[in-house]
């Protein structure tokens, strides 16, 4: 893609900072819909030959045992730039590149469910999202056709399913396997949804099934914004892209509005601005409050769109733990290719089927989603020698992983803020988490790694749990600090992701949500900026916006 | 991949102008940066040659060859661990220093076998810093040992990291539902 050079002057309809999941949608629905988008990324695009997906170890300097194949999703000083302040174990998992997290991702997609927007109504606890599950549904069933999402409809209340599917990813052995121990407990196991192509699609190609998903996909099968959004919104002609362009600050009038964005060009180490009438702030949950938080003037003394207090509260995400099984029925077979697109299955949330609870959410289960070429349990199987190379070898056949991923409740206090003593590498206050998990995240995920290992206790073979002695988070599922809510007071955006306080600020990325569900955001995310877009488009044909 | 091969999974996908998917698969193969590691031009950067020599040996122990595969010698195990341990902290540099000084003590009083045993006897819960010793130096065989070449594609017979047109799936009736 090429470099934009920006007109001095040039006043844009609408500034979006990020190019990720929300960015990308907003840039083209927008674009397509007539307006001038500039978009702001901090990172630079990478060419796919640039990807390490398919090096073996050995090719590589360290073995990829310290991050080279991944190394460039983050650019920059991206990894250094956080601090973390009376928190518990949670990480949060910043990229900075074209794209962000949709060139580093699983590719999991599941749409909420009518309840997981009404904690309040359903289960006592946080709020009611400012919108219905019926209102989200019919962006739920653009996005999905626009990105292409291979599964089925599998007919639960808890997991909506649209009905323009591609073909699911055919089961693994141990995937059929585990069905024995899930219908043992009267648990759904189904295909899993994913925005992975398993035939040609929007001009691009199936899977090739390598197993590489989150080294970066250098065929364009799992949707990435640069291979999918980015092309449509190019096509009108109304979209100019700046990499490299990390967001300082959002500038305002004298009323207070936003009018221009600050940034710093990290090739040339310049201070630039762009005006637009309306910005949209897509740099994802941490990065988004960062930059609101760092948007002081008289107008806003707390922080852009802050006179709630409310912008980086609220911040929480998901808890997780795993645990790997070998079977015994594998065990000792001729080698086979296992690969796949990582996940093919996946264990919906199941503990409400059992009733009233006294604990708020639940979890779901990814299944197989970690490499198979490394045998894992040559770190977990005792001993050394002989006998133990042989194990390792006989065991990893029979290799069966699972993950849980549960809710966590959001709370005030939880936040993130800005520390005008760290700057960053281009002088720009770096954020601090602050967060502690509730007593409600303990019990939800002791209950899980209860479930998981019942679960396998139906099936023949070895377990080693990795389940540690407190919950960690977030999984890089983390939400909530710039949120959307029906009272004013706790929260900052209405249900158009519009910040109260200044109607020509969006926010759309998982900062947005008012609670968090067990299931992955991304699709959430997609289908609230694309209802974002469209309110825009229609206030601007108003002439509100 | 054979080239015929690829072009024949090309010719199964509808292609986007701007993704070439013949481009982006064969670049897997080319040596783009950085530059494979050549175990054959590798020279100590940290243990001495006497101490590279007893990685090996204790290496070779924890991981042999067998009648399968090669095991941790062949693989140059005992390389990859100076790498690792030059380019780590001093601390960890003194760790491996000081361990393989307790196991040289220990073999000197037995022998390297018998010391490996000692060292290993409370491997889930080790006591004395022989014991730790042994979980750091089992580790660092482990990490090695199978993310090189010999053991992926000799020990492993790891068939994945390819190009497949279309996922097979498990078709035995042994496993069905």
């Amino acid at each position: 893609m090429r470099k934009e050079r920006l007109s001095q002057g040039e006043i844009f309809d609408v500034c979006i900072i990020g190019s990720g999941a929300a960015g990308g949608v907003m840039a083209k629905e927008l674009c397509e819909g007539g307006a001038k988008v500039v978009m702001l990324e901090a990172g630079r695009e990478v060419n796919p030959v640039e990807l390490l997906s398919h090096k073996w170890p050995y090719e590589l300097p360290y073995r990829g045992l310290r991050g080279e194949k991944q190394a460039t999703f983050y650019q920059g000083d991206i990894s250094k730039s956080i601090a973390y302040a009376d928190s518990d174990d949670v990480g949060v998992d910043r990229v900075r590149i074209l794209g962000g997290r949709t060139m580093h991702w699983n590719a999991v997609t599941l749409r909420y469910a009518a309840r997981d927007f009404k904690e309040w109504s359903t289960q006592g606890v946080e709020e009611d999202w400012p919108l219905t599950y019926e209102e989200l549904e019919p962006y739920y069933d653009r996005i999905e056709q626009i990105i292409g999402v291979c599964g089925n409809d599998d007919h639960l209340e808890i997991l909506p399913a649209g009905k323009h599917y591609l073909p699911p990813i055919p089961w693994r052995c141990s995937e059929h396997i585990l069905k024995r121990a899930t219908t043992a407990m009267g648990i759904p196991l189904i295909a899993v949804r994913k925005a992975v192509l398993t035939r040609p699609y929007d001009k691009r190609p199936p899977c090739h099934y390598c197993g590489h998903c989150m080294d970066g996909c250098d065929v364009a099968s799992i949707f990435s914004t640069p291979d999918c959004l980015l092309p449509k919104a190019r096509v009108t002609g109304n979209f100019t892209l700046r990499e490299n362009a990390l967001a300082r600050e959002i500038l305002v009038d004298n009323e207070g509005l936003p009018q221009a964005v600050s940034f710093v060009d990290t090739a040339t180490r310049t201070e630039q601005q762009v005006k637009a009438g309306i910005i949209v702030v897509c740099c994802s949950t941490v990065e988004s409050a960062r930059l609101l938080l760092n948007s002081r003037s008289p107008r806003h003394p707390g922080g852009l769109a802050n006179s709630s207090g409310v912008v980086g509260h609220y911040l929480h995400g998901h808890l997780g733990n795993s645990v790997s099984m070998y079977l015994d029925e594998l065990q000792g077979k001729k080698p086979f290719n296992q690969d796949g697109a990582t996940d093919h299955v996946y264990i919906p949330r199941y503990n409400h089927l059992s009733g009233k609870s006294n604990v708020a959410g639940g979890w779901g289960m990814q299944i197989n989603y970690q490499s198979y070429m490394f045998p894992q349990n040559a770190h977990r199987v005792p001993g050394y020698g002989a006998s133990f190379k042989q194990q390792v070898r006989k065991m990893q056949p029979g290799y069966l992983q699972m993950g849980s991923f549960a809710k966590v409740t959001a709370h005030q206090q939880n936040c993130v803020t800005v520390d005008p003593g760290r700057l960053d590498a281009n002088g720009i206050p770096t954020p601090v988490v602050h967060f502690r998990f509730s007593d409600n995240d303990r019990v939800l995920w002791q209950a899980a790694n209860q479930s998981m290992l019942e679960m396998l206790s139906h099936l023949k073979g070895r377990v080693f749990p990795s389940l540690g002695k407190a919950p960690s988070g977030f999984a890089s599922h983390e939400v909530g600090t710039i949120r959307m809510g029906k009272y004013p007071r706790t929260s900052v955006l209405n249900s158009y992701c519009q910040a109260r306080d200044v109607k020509n600020l969006f926010v759309t990325d998982g900062s947005c949500f008012t609670t968090s569900s067990e299931k992955n955001p991304t699709l959430t995310i997609m289908a609230l900026s694309m209802r974002a877009a469209d309110y825009i488009k229609d206030q601007r044909r108003k002439g509100e916006l | 991949m054979e080239r015929r091969e690829l072009l024949k999974l090309v010719a199964l996908t509808a292609l986007s102008p701007k993704v070439n998917v013949l481009q982006a698969a064969a670049a897997c193969h080319m040596d783009a940066s950085p530059a494979k590691p050549d175990p054959a031009q590798y020279i100590l950067q940290f243990f001495s040659e006497d101490e590279g020599r007893l990685l090996d040996r204790l290496m070779e122990i924890i991981i042999p060859a067998d009648s399968h595969s090669p095991g941790a010698h062949a693989a140059k195990t005992n390389l990859f661990a100076d790498l690792m341990v030059a380019t780590s902290d001093d601390s960890v540099k003194k760790q491996w220093q000081d361990g393989l000084r307790l196991i040289r003590e220990e073999a000197a009083r037995s022998s390297l076998a018998k010391a490996l045993r000692k060292a290993a006897v409370n491997e889930g819960n080790p006591q004395t810093d022989l014991e730790t010793f042994f979980a750091l130096l089992k580790q660092m065989t482990v990490d090695g040992y199978y993310t090189s070449e010999t053991a992926i594609h000799q020990d492993m017979e790891y068939l994945g990291n390819t190009y497949l047109a279309a996922f097979p799936g498990c078709t035995h009736p042994e496993h069905q539902d």
